[in-house]
């Protein structure tokens, strides 16, 4: 008798399909959705450019750009999560949490607001993820990157970034304090092509490096011992996937500004929904995009014509679920 | 599962530090190939360490570890890891994990990019899990199972890595006595097929039964090493653990059993 | 009374050290003496107020629930009784009275949650998960006020200054308005310190020793209730200073909780005074939100802590 195995193939990909095909629904909501309402029909022939020119205007002008911002941003936050969560072997250890978008956030910030440095927004959040990032890992040292305490100490590194970001705001004029405030609390009206453009670009290469390192990535789930005599190098495995972590966080957070939780609750999601053994990049970056496109759409239509920041929306959504992760009688390992 | 293919370990005047201070020093040693060989020894005597550094997990100080004559170091790591498994003392695993997707994991490094998930894949872990005799529970998640089962699960991936060498580090640290026959048992099915494997076992008495050769540890040195009858003497006990002892022959096995043991006066 | 000195001393305003010491005994320019009585005499007796309460809050709380990460500002109490004040606010309140009342409502709700949680069954023996829920506690709360702010722009502006924290432009009025709450705060500390003692010891050993756990806990949540509701409504949620000023009270008393209390009375004022004058010298002539320095010095205060080997008990 050969005992028979179900490949977890078969499931992942039905699930892939199916928030593939939720994503485009969203998408679809999120371009016909909004002051000015179009019906779904008219809204993908607005896309072929085929609809009246109202339509047209309002779908390929002002809310496509907006969409595919969204939708690379959320893909990009929830796929860096994904991959801190399995390098630190802790499910809290999301680059928002352990401060790593309020540093890039304050690093963007220094030069919007031109504290000495001239350097484009999107770099300057690279430099300030990269920087948080080696603080973080740096500090956690021996003590290692489980547990609550790297998660408080990140916390530490959060508070000082958001600080530093209040003083470079405070020292410049209230105008242009106020149009930075919206950005500092994660929304999408701040993006700038070029930054759009460049998260693409990095998307796209951080996908393709992490498709082709899958699987020594999925062996680090298990203990390093493991890991190493299944022939992963780990050091260089650890260091590549951190790296493409940074740089999906800093390009996404020139993009859209520090929207927390997407990066815990997507990967979260996509976790519980695929089969174990394999870590859910695919699924995280799809679920990404989705949470925040919802979100965003929720921050546009909720009290219209007053929007609220797609961060604040997720804070607000996604915080009862991670108090109910902390709070619970009996966690589950923080692995 | 028959293995055409063998593989020799040794090290070679290997020194093992862990940050500064040094664990073990010039060690020589080198494993028999197709027997079961048990590294035994009292708490800290850095067993552990050498088996890890014959896994390549510890890197040494000086000296070299040489897998078919090769520097084990300066061997791509996913060649050394169809030659070598290695079963760590921790084992934790992602909650929900399966026995089968577990042992999954070992085919990997016989995958690449170019070579996706092969009917010969599939037959290797479903000849894995029948050898670790875990058919009917391949569907259960690993922390479902009991600590027996679970630590066969794991066996089952090492032996799924299809390797002429298998290291084991405490296999049944923590299992009951019947887990524990269960576990060696298992080990001796494996060492008849043609693995060489070498384990760090606490029980000395485990060690004799189930070993063919043995390895023992003082201070982070080798003070001997032979076939069990022949090593294990009440003078090597008490150098080991400074107790007293009496040796008799277990009638079935004659394998040495510890009787009388006592503390020194 | 160093610090005192200096925050009447130095500021924005362009008044020399001299003409401050002038003003303050009576001579000087008549524009010199509006800055001192006016502007600087009422903050530093806020910024004093503010400090005694919240770290007094932060020592309380952290030998009740035994965890010296415990701090009003990070567990969510001070978001709280933000959250209640920006309620208010957005309601059209705008009496000192009304918003004292209700920063201290706001901060009692957040005690109990804090004391809820760290019911929960495995938080006792957990200090860093507590306060990882209080932070995830405070960002929620923070969501919201953001949300309450982009409802009425009005509030907003008014909300947003008093936010970020900051002990400047408050009448004394308002400092009257919060006085008999901290004295009674105050008392309730005196009586609670002892109790609180024996209670480091674990709650049995409170029991033996004659005393009432549920009685003291209640206490200590009503006191650091009205603590840090007068503070927040005085000088908004100034994250960390109950972390900070223990932290230093603690080095020099040792494990010994009620000299750490006592020494909390001076130690408190001294820090959120300093920060306030740094706030003022460092972005001059403009003005940096005092809760911005605040979180500058606590945060790696919080840093140190947690990299501590391990966690000094209480």
């Amino acid at each position: 008798m050969t005992p028979h195995i179900i490949t977890p193939d078969k499931r992942n990909m039905a699930v892939h399909l199916a928030l593939a095909g939720l994503l485009l629904l969203v998408c679809i909501a999120a371009l016909s959705i909004g002051t000015v309402r179009i019906s779904p029909q008219d809204t993908l022939r607005a896309l072929t450019g085929s609809a009246d020119p109202m339509s047209n205007f309002v779908v390929r002008e002002l809310r496509l750009a907006r969409v595919v911002a969204g939708l690379l941003s959320g893909a990009a936050l929830a796929l860096a999560g994904c991959l801190m969560q399995t390098l630190a072997r802790n499910r809290l250890a999301t680059p928002g949490i352990i401060g790593i978008d309020n540093a890039a956030t304050a690093f963007a910030v220094a030069s919007v607001v031109g504290v000495g440095v001239s350097v484009a927004p999107p770099l300057m959040a690279l430099a300030g993820a990269a920087t948080a990032t080696a603080i973080a890992f740096g500090l956690a040292g021996v003590q290692g990157t489980r547990g609550y305490r790297f998660i408080v100490s990140g916390i530490g590194i959060g508070a000082i970034a958001g600080a530093v970001t209040q003083v470079m705001l405070s020292r410049v004029a209230i105008d242009a304090a106020n149009a930075a405030y919206p950005w500092t609390v994660g929304s999408l009206n701040a993006r700038a092509e070029q930054s759009v453009l460049l998260l693409g670009a990095g998307l796209a290469i951080a996908y393709l490096i992490l498709l082709n390192i899958r699987r020594p990535l999925n062996t680090l789930q298990l203990p390093d011992a493991t890991a190493i005599s299944l022939g992963t190098r780990i050091k260089t495995t650890r260091f590549l996937g951190l790296a493409l972590s940074v740089l999906l966080t800093g390009l996404a957070v020139a993009v859209c500004g520090p929207v927390g939780l997407i990066a815990l609750l997507a990967p979260e999601l996509a976790r519980s929904l695929c089969r174990p053994g394999r870590i859910p990049l695919t699924a995280s970056a799809l679920l990404g995009a989705i949470f925040m496109l919802t979100a965003d759409l929720l921050g546009r239509t909720l009290f219209a014509p007053l929007e609220v920041p797609v961060g604040i929306i997720t804070a607000i959504l996604g915080s009862p679920y991670l108090l109910w992760i902390l709070l619970r009688p009996s966690p589950r390992s923080l692995t | 599962m028959s293995h055409t293919d063998t593989a020799t370990l040794a090290a070679e005047r290997i020194t093992l530090a862990h940050q500064k201070y040094i664990v073990a020093e010039n060690l020589d040693l080198r494993l028999p190939t197709g027997r079961v060989t048990a590294i035994v020894g009292p708490n800290g005597c850095g067993k552990s360490t050498l088996l890890n550094g014959l896994a390549r997990i510890h890197v040494p100080k000086r000296g070299a570890v040489l897998l078919d004559g090769k520097d084990i170091h300066r061997l791509p790591s996913r060649e050394v890891a169809r030659k070598l498994a290695l079963l760590p003392q921790d084992n934790s695993a992602p909650e929900g994990l399966t026995v089968a997707d577990l042992v999954r994991f070992g085919r990997q490094p016989h995958q690449g990019w170019m070579k996706p998930w092969s009917e010969e894949d599939q037959r290797t872990c479903d000849r894995a899990i029948q050898a670790a005799n875990m058919s009917d529970l391949s569907g259960r998640a690993l922390e479902t199972l009991s600590g027996g089962q679970r630590q066969r699960a794991w066996i089952a991936m090492a032996v799924a890595q299809r390797t002429p060498l298998l290291l084991l580090d405490e296999p049944t640290s923590a299992l009951d006595l019947g887990h524990q026959i269960e576990v060696f048992e298992l080990i001796r099915e494996l060492s008849r097929q043609g693995k060489t494997i070498a384990m760090v076992v606490h029980d000395l008495a485990s060690a004799c039964r189930y070993a063919d050769h043995m390895v023992a540890m003082k201070q982070g040195c080798i003070i001997g090493q032979g076939a069990p009858h022949e090593l294990v003497t009440p003078a090597l006990v008490r150098e080991l653990y400074g107790v007293s002892c009496d040796l008799i022959h277990d009638p079935a096995t004659g394998s040495p059993v510890l009787v009388n043991v006592r503390r020194q006066h | 009374m160093l610090v005192t000195l200096a925050s009447l001393l130095y500021g924005a305003g362009p008044v020399s050290a001299g003409d401050a010491i002038r003003a303050l005994s009576g001579g000087g320019s008549s524009e010199a003496r509006f800055v001192i009585t006016e502007l600087r005499v009422p903050r530093t007796l806020i910024a004093l107020t503010a400090g005694l309460a919240l770290g007094l809050a932060g020592a309380l709380l952290q030998a009740l629930t035994r965890n010296p990460l415990a701090e009003p500002g990070l567990l969510g109490v001070s978001a709280g009784s933000g959250f209640a004040v920006a309620l208010a606010i957005l309601l059209g309140a705008t009496t000192a009275t009304l918003t004292t009342l209700v920063a201290q409502a706001g901060a009692l709700a957040g005690c109990a949650l804090v004391i809820a949680a760290t019911r929960v069954q495995g938080m006792g023996n957990d200090p860093i998960r507590l306060v990882l829920a209080g932070a995830t506690m405070s960002a929620l709360l923070l969501a919201l006020t953001s949300m309450l702010m982009l409802l009425d722009q009005r509030a907003a502006d008014e909300i947003r200054f008093w936010i970020t924290g900051s002990v400047a432009g408050k009448s004394l009025a308002m400092l009257e308005a919060t006085l008999p709450s901290i004295a009674v705060a105050l008392l309730l500390s005196a009586f609670v310190a002892r109790p609180l003692a024996a209670m480091a010891l674990g709650e049995k050993a409170a029991v033996g020793l004659g005393h009432h756990p549920g009685r003291i806990r209640f206490l200590v949540i009503i006191s650091v209730a009205l603590l840090v509701g007068a503070a927040t409504a005085l000088a908004g949620p100034l994250i960390f200073v109950g972390l900070v000023v223990p932290f230093i009270a603690r080095a020099f008393a040792g494990p010994d909780i009620r000299k750490t209390l006592w020494l909390c009375v001076p130690t408190g004022p001294a820090v959120v005074l300093a920060a306030d004058v740094v706030s003022r010298l460092i972005a001059r002539p403009s003005e940096m939100p005092l809760g911005v320095v605040t979180a500058l010095i606590g945060a790696p205060v919080l840093l140190i802590i947690v990299r501590a080997g391990r966690l000094p008990s209480l």
